[in-house]
């Protein structure tokens, strides 16, 4: 008998860790507490970081190098180094492009915390208004979570033909209305879950999965008042199309100190000053390579339409629930940011938008930029900042 | 006229280079003119109402490639209007500051 009580207690107990939220001395709803590095004891450190970030090459208009616009450092809970360049300060809100991807999936997480969602739903679940043919409604929340919907889509950007890019069709063209019903009116291409394939369109309907079942429950500011207005984002913007469905693969504006926030959130567990707005194991599944992203790795071969029509990119740095890994891609391969810690995850954007995280050291990066010639690589901002926040 | 006759053919003839080169994949009943305007709207909304930056920088900010869109900003109304040649046009609008911009 008392055996059995002794094993009670512990699952309890074991229950009750996993519920429970860390510790901190303070949270950062109100403001961000300060403890800004010593510019003298690191003067060569932030030297070599902001020679690395903020150096601009040639004229303004040949658009050249890396154009940092902020970098926010946050270590131990508190900023440790903070910078604005071009015109930029603490109070401006920056595009996020592709960053918004991991801020849509972790609103998805929100829902799923209040028992709104259940990532093995069938979109068509959530999205009734859209969504009654049988191929679109094989496909779960998870899918879409995991680029893996297996939709056809050309994710492609100013570097191409602009009438092969799915996602400019989407945002600028053909699809600019109704963004989600240009989605779901690609043809299937993979089954789902078997194929990663990195698309803003996925991204879309994340975001609005995680609308009509926050909203149905909340009202319509729900993004606010269940996430953001919590952690205390000073005026976050998350827009929309004519239509009302939240561009969730492309465009939220925020401060870089708010964007930090988002990040702190993922490495706290998905809790917030105590409270679980996250469920439990959540972040652990958002940043852990994906069954979608295992099921294709290893074989580019595979990213090819079985009718031998289209050739999807091989992805090189594995995704969880739509944020970025420091994971080897492939048993054998390299992990892709060699310089940072293997716990390392991001959420990334379109001329180097960036939030960095990494438990390891107790650290968030956000960089906002504006790189027309290729992004400022992550690891190269982790390999700088690193030396600048460790003792 | 002239110059702009010549310009469209240019246009055209770049549009179905690339067309032919990217002939297995999906293709989009977008022309360049038209994508060009959606994009300038849009951005230059949200780079004056959302992110608050002044005209200069938004002007450098937004200009892509064909670079042909010209646009009016209704400050009073927050309205962006961009427009190329005879036929393309497109309007974005400031929502709210939760919504930001929507492109019309």
């Amino acid at each position: 008998m008392s055996r059995l009580v002794i094993v009670i207690t512990s699952l309890v107990a074991v229950s009750a860790s996993a519920q429970m939220c860390r510790a901190r001395a303070s949270w950062p709803t109100t403001a961000w507490p300060e403890a800004l590095v010593n510019r003298d004891t690191k003067a060569a450190e932030l030297k070599a970081l902001e020679d690395y970030a903020f150096t601009l090459e040639g004229q303004p208009e040949e658009r050249k190098g890396f154009r940092t616009n902020g970098l926010v450092v946050v270590k131990n809970g508190a900023i440790v180094y903070e910078k604005y360049a071009r015109g930029w300060d603490a109070s401006k809100r920056h595009l996020s492009w592709s960053v918004a991807k991991s801020i849509s999936s972790t609103l998805v997480g929100v829902a799923v915390q209040q028992g709104l969602i259940d990532v093995n739903d069938s979109v068509c679940k959530h999205l009734t208004d859209y969504a009654s043919d049988p191929v679109v409604c094989a496909i779960t929340v998870k899918h879409f979570l995991e680029f893996g919907s297996g939709l056809q889509w050309q994710e492609e950007y100013e570097d191409r033909s602009y009438q092969v890019s799915s996602v400019i069709a989407m945002l600028f063209g053909v699809g600019r209305r109704d963004q989600v019903r240009h989605v779901l009116t690609h043809r299937k291409l993979h089954e789902p879950g078997s194929m990663f394939a990195y698309s803003t369109g996925d991204a879309h309907v994340v975001g609005t999965i995680a609308k009509k079942a926050l909203t149905a429950k909340h009202g319509t500011d729900a993004f606010w008042t269940q996430l953001f207005d919590k952690l205390g984002m000073t005026a976050p913007v998350f827009e929309e199309d004519i239509s009302g469905n939240p561009l969730g693969g492309s465009f939220v504006y925020a401060t870089p100190r708010d964007f930090a926030k988002v990040g702190f959130l993922m490495l706290n567990d998905g809790c917030w000053a105590d409270q679980r707005l996250l469920p439990v194991g959540w972040v652990q599944k958002a940043t852990a390579v994906s069954d979608t992203f295992r099921a294709a790795r290893g074989d580019c071969s595979g990213t090819k339409a079985p009718d031998d029509t289209f050739q999807l990119p091989c992805e090189d740095t594995p995704n969880g629930y739509m944020w970025w890994l420091n994971r080897p891609p492939a048993a054998g391969a390299e992990k892709p940011w060699k310089d940072a810690p293997d716990d390392t995850y991001a959420a990334l954007g379109h001329w180097g938008q960036r939030i960095i995280v990494i438990p390891s050291e107790d650290l968030v990066i956000v960089r906002t930029g504006d790189d027309r010639q290729g992004s400022i690589p992550v690891n190269e901002v982790v390999k700088y900042v690193l030396p600048v926040v460790r003792p | 006229m002239k110059t702009l006759r010549s310009m469209l053919v240019v246009v055209g003839l770049a549009v179905s280079a690339c067309a032919q080169d990217d002939s297995k994949l999906r293709t989009y009943d977008n022309n360049d003119l038209e994508l060009a305007v959606g994009n300038a709207a849009k951005m230059t909304c949200t780079c004056r109402f959302v992110m608050q930056m002044d005209d200069a920088y938004c002007r450098d900010w937004v200009r892509a490639s064909p670079n042909v869109a010209r646009f009016e900003v209704d400050t009073t109304n927050k309205v962006v209007t961009a427009s190329s040649f005879i036929s393309w046009t497109a309007r974005a609008k400031f929502v709210d500051d939760k919504r930001g911009c929507a492109l019309e």
